[in-house]
């Protein structure tokens, strides 16, 4: 729907005629442009945008359109925009903020009941519903137009310690919900709730819950297996032709001490592929077997529509927690490169699978073992992007190393039983990766550090933050810094961008606050 | 996951924290803007503090936020952060959730100032019924359930029982105890009311003891390494004693620092992000006035201008601003005719943690620990 500029800021302000239709699924299955209809922008989660109207000859002129505070706390949602309105989420809040002002249409605050509040990543929208989950363990749907609630459900359950923190994405007529919580010894899971009634559809748990499920012998004992963790902290990624969903797992449980639970630990610290109208699984790749240092792989499996040897392939890149960047085949999880995107010290080397082996000295000892990268990882949660234009992958990279301790020396550990303490960063940068062999392009180094989401578009730009609280736009094929903002508080979130009236908008979360930033119609 | 999940420290935003607390006092209030100024950047103000921590666990996961979050803030701030923290939200703090041991003393927590793991509504332990608990215990329960609720070959692990999770105030273990044999060959229900309570309290702190920051999460034995070897290493491969003295600086170290606070210094001597670990308390102030306290500058020449050298202040790919020993702040644009050099006394420590082995790090702990 087109509409030239001064209707379609009217058509906002009159309930009467906003809303009517929500998001046209149709929207689902293009390019973002005028919409960033889901958490990534789009299925594939390479977070880029064909749009050119900023660039890189331009991006100076870049300038602010307005910010919106929440006065509630930090952002670490991706919003979403659907007909000139964002949608965003902090813990048991939500905000619907017009795209072009700024200026706040409705504000939903749940009344909450406990959970760790420590982020929240966003919101899902279907049609005229809108989904988000809460720390308390709750899928709530709120109505797009007001932000009404039309009902909730419970996720998981908040005695066992689960949370909630994650953005559903949806799929046709699934509500996909990840869980969080790595406190206790719990399984982590992954459900599929139907958008209207909000009824379960199904539910796919990441460790096996029985002798016999598949991956059951890579565990000790089913007291191991159905406490293993592999929580689902991160928005999976979809392919529409293969109708696979690409799921990210967290790390194995216990954490840090792992007497009771020898083995590789499936399907933990991985990436699995699902169909998401059964939630069977297709094929899985672990990152990290056996995984003792809380690094998990709940990255984004990026889709890459690329080709290799001269042959049109469908892939999937991951670049992990732990330092290693994977390229596989999507269609069956083959792994075709995995190579280190900073140096790390606790693998001996990569099995015939392309998986890294990992160094049983370098595993957490009761005197410490020193490890990089550290427990917050080569990278995390914030996510990286991909250009095509480029080919170019780029990620938000540490190099840290910090001594991992168990505590609990008990043969029956339980929670965490360790943790790594002190150790230094040597760095944080943007790498940039060539996908087709895991090769480093060029490394744009941070002078203080600062690890956030990136956004590339066709302008041949990179967007993300640094460690002085800057939204910088980098050059997608040198790295050259070529633009910058000072937020006062560092980027929270993934950047995005979208074209309404013919203005690209990009907008970025720091702190509290939302900022817009414009580049009018050419 | 993540250290954004992991990541306990979560601070109030000045305003919030103020609305919901009695009124401070000035310097408290001053205090807490720090905390707002260093932290707030990356926390939500609803996850808040979570409360129950010693100075020194403060210490640690202020260190942990310096070194792979890049918090950043001045010495003296990261100092008043720290006295904030633990004075605040020391173990003996109304803001003790999960972290010390599952909510004690939750109830009496602002609403909505504090988040932890698990409901708002958790079973809150109280300590002298739990100490009674256990007696119950080894006399009933041990020899199935074992020391630590853990489970044995004959009875399962209640740590991980849903049941138990579920209970508040022996709600379902009581009902439950009724028809369960105990070691003695009797039921449950022989128990009194009284002792049933005592024995939720004692399970639900074997729970809470196995979360991060419960009285058990500590660091064991560091000194497993071989002295000599470390002293060879110092004087050799290290090349340590091309800057330190065993004799000199470092003399009397191991009386300044326990093991794993030693550890943690040689490895990052940073005046922050090397002073974890126990032992830290008063480390702030002892940092800070210790002749190891050196500062990282930047020397900055423009064109023709003379060179300007201080603490850097804004450091990145646009701009460059710096504190001379004066106080004078100098700023700049950062241009490719902008000389900027940074001088920074951790860089060989940095550069050792890509060369220690494993056995380097002990053997050296181990020397270190002799210079009393
Ligand atoms: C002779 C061994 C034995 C003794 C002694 C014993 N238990 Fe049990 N307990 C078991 C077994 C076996 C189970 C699992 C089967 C069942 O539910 O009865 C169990 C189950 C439980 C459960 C339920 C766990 C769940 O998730 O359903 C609780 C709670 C429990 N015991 C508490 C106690 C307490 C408290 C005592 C001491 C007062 C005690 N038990 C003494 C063997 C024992
Ligand atoms: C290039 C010089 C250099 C080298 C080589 C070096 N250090 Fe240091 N070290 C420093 C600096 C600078 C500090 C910061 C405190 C200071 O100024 O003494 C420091 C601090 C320390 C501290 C803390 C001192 C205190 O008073 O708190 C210890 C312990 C230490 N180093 C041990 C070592 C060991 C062990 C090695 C070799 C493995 C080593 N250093 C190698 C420069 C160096």
């Amino acid at each position: 729907m087109k509409l030239p500029g001064i209707i379609a800021s009217l058509a906002l302000l009159s309930a009467g005629l906003w809303g009517q239709t929500g998001l046209d699924s149709r929207k689902l299955l293009q390019p973002p442009i005028d919409t960033w209809p889901m958490y990534h922008g789009d299925y594939s989660g390479r977070r880029f945008s064909t749009l050119t109207t900023i660039n890189s000859s331009n991006v100076q002129s870049l300038s602010l359109a307005w910010s919106y505070r929440t006065g509630v706390g930090g952002i670490k949602a991706t919003p979403l925009e659907i007909d000139g309105v964002l949608y965003f989420s902090a813990p048991d809040h939500v905000w619907a903020v017009d795209a072009r002002t700024g200026r706040e249409l409705w504000h939903f605050a749940w009344q909450s009941n406990g959970g760790i509040h420590i982020g929240n990543r966003g919101v899902g929208v279907y049609g005229n519903w809108l989904y988000f989950e809460t720390p308390d363990c709750n899928l709530v749907s709120l109505n797009l137009k007001d932000g009404k609630e039309r009902w909730h459900k419970t996720n998981c359950d908040l005695d066992q310690f689960y949370y909630g923190s994650v953005a559903p994405l949806i799929i046709r007529n699934h509500v996909i919900a990840g869980v969080s919580g790595d406190d206790l010894d719990r399984p982590g899971y992954l459900s599929s709730y139907d958008p209207e009634t909000g009824d379960l559809q199904w539910r796919w748990y990441t460790v096996p819950q029985k002798k016999g499920d598949p991956g059951s012998d890579t565990w000790p004992n089913e007291d191991a297996m159905r406490h293993g963790g592999g929580m689902t902290w991160q928005v999976p990624t979809y392919d529409p032709e293969l109708n696979l969903l690409y799921v990210t797992t967290g790390n194995p449980q216990p954490v840090i001490a792992h007497k009771n639970r020898a083995g590789a630990n499936l399907f933990t610290a991985s990436l699995v592929a699902l169909n998401p109208d059964t939630g069977k699984m297709a094929w899985y790749f672990q990152a990290s077997p056996h995984d003792t240092h809380d690094w998990d792989a709940t990255q984004v499996p990026v889709l890459i529509d690329g080709e290799i040897n001269g042959q049109p392939r469908k892939l999937v890149a991951l670049a992990a927690r732990n330092g290693y960047f994977f390229l596989l085949d999507r269609t069956n999880g083959k792994n075709l490169v995995t190579s280190p995107f900073v140096p790390t010290n606790w693998a001996k080397g990569i099995d015939r699978n392309g998986t890294p082996i990992p160094d049983l000295a370098k595993m957490p000892q009761i005197d410490g073992a020193l490890v990089s990268p550290n427990q917050g990882g080569a990278t995390n949660w914030p996510p990286p992007t991909f250009s095509p234009q480029t080919g170019l992958f780029y990620v938000g990279a540490s190099r840290a190393y910090s001594v991992y301790y168990i505590y609990d020396t008990d043969d029956n550990p339980q929670g965490w039983g360790g943790t790594d303490r002190g150790g230094a960063n040597l760095g944080s940068m943007v790498q940039a990766i060539d996908y087709k062999t895991g090769k480093i392009r060029w490394s744009h180094p941070w002078e203080s550090g600062g690890r956030s989401g990136l956004m590339s578009t066709a302008g041949n730009l990179v967007f993300t933050g640094d460690g002085s609280n800057n939204l910088v736009a980098l050059d997608a094929t040198t790295g050259a810094p070529l633009w910058h903002a000072n937020l006062g508080a560092s980027v929270g979130n993934g950047p995005i961008t979208y074209q309404l009236d013919g203005a690209q908008y990009v907008v970025v979360a720091a702190g509290d606050a939302l900022w817009a930033f414009v580049m009018p119609k050419r | 996951m993540a250290i954004a999940q992991s990541v306990l420290l979560c601070l109030a935003a000045a305003g919030i924290a103020a609305a919901q607390e009695p009124a401070p006092s000035p310097s408290l209030a001053q205090s807490r803007q720090v905390v707002q100024k260093v932290c707030g950047v990356c926390h939500t103000p609803e996850s808040v503090i979570t409360g129950g921590r010693t100075r020194a666990q403060w210490q640690e996961t202020i260190d942990k936020m310096i070194t792979a979050q890049g918090a950043k803030g001045t010495p003296e701030e990261f100092a008043t952060v720290l006295d904030y923290l633990s004075s605040q939200y020391g173990p003996a703090s109304s803001g003790s959730t999960p972290g010390g041991r599952g909510g004690r003393g939750r109830g009496a927590a602002p609403g909505g100032m504090l988040a932890g793991a698990g409901p708002n509504d958790k079973h809150v332990v109280d300590e002298a019924a739990a100490d009674r608990g256990r007696k119950v215990w080894a006399a009933e329960c041990i020899d199935c359930h074992g020391t630590y609720a853990r489970g044995t070959d004959n009875g399962p692990n209640l740590v991980r029982s849903e049941l138990v999770l579920h209970d508040r105030y022996a709600d379902k273990i009581g009902p439950f105890l009724q028809t369960h044999k105990m070691q003695s060959g009797a039921l449950g229900n022989t128990l009194t009311a009284a002792q049933i309570g005592d024995l939720a309290h004692f399970i639900h702190q074997r729970v809470y003891d196995t979360l991060r920051g419960s009285p058990i999460f500590v660091v064991h034995n560091l000194l497993t390494g071989d002295p000599q070897a470390g002293k060879a290493y110092f004087n050799g491969a290290g090349g340590c004693h091309n800057c330190h003295s065993p004799t000199g600086d470092l003399k009397g170290i191991a009386s300044r620092f326990d093991p794993p606070a030693l550890q943690a210094r040689f490895l990052n001597p940073r005046p922050l992000g090397g002073r974890g670990g126990r032992g830290g308390r008063g480390a702030g102030t002892a940092e800070s006035t210790s002749p190891g306290a050196k500062p990282v500058t930047l020397t900055v020449t423009p064109p023709g201008g003379p060179a300007v050298t201080g603490t850097p202040i804004v450091f990145d790919d646009f701009d460059v601003s710096v504190r001379d020993v004066n106080g004078e702040y100098h700023a700049w644009k950062r241009t490719p005719e902008l000389k900027v050099v940074k001088n920074d006394p951790y860089a060989a420590h940095d550069e050792l943690l890509t060369r220690y082995t494993d056995k380097n790090m002990h053997d050296i702990l181990a020397y270190l620990v002799t210079l009393k």
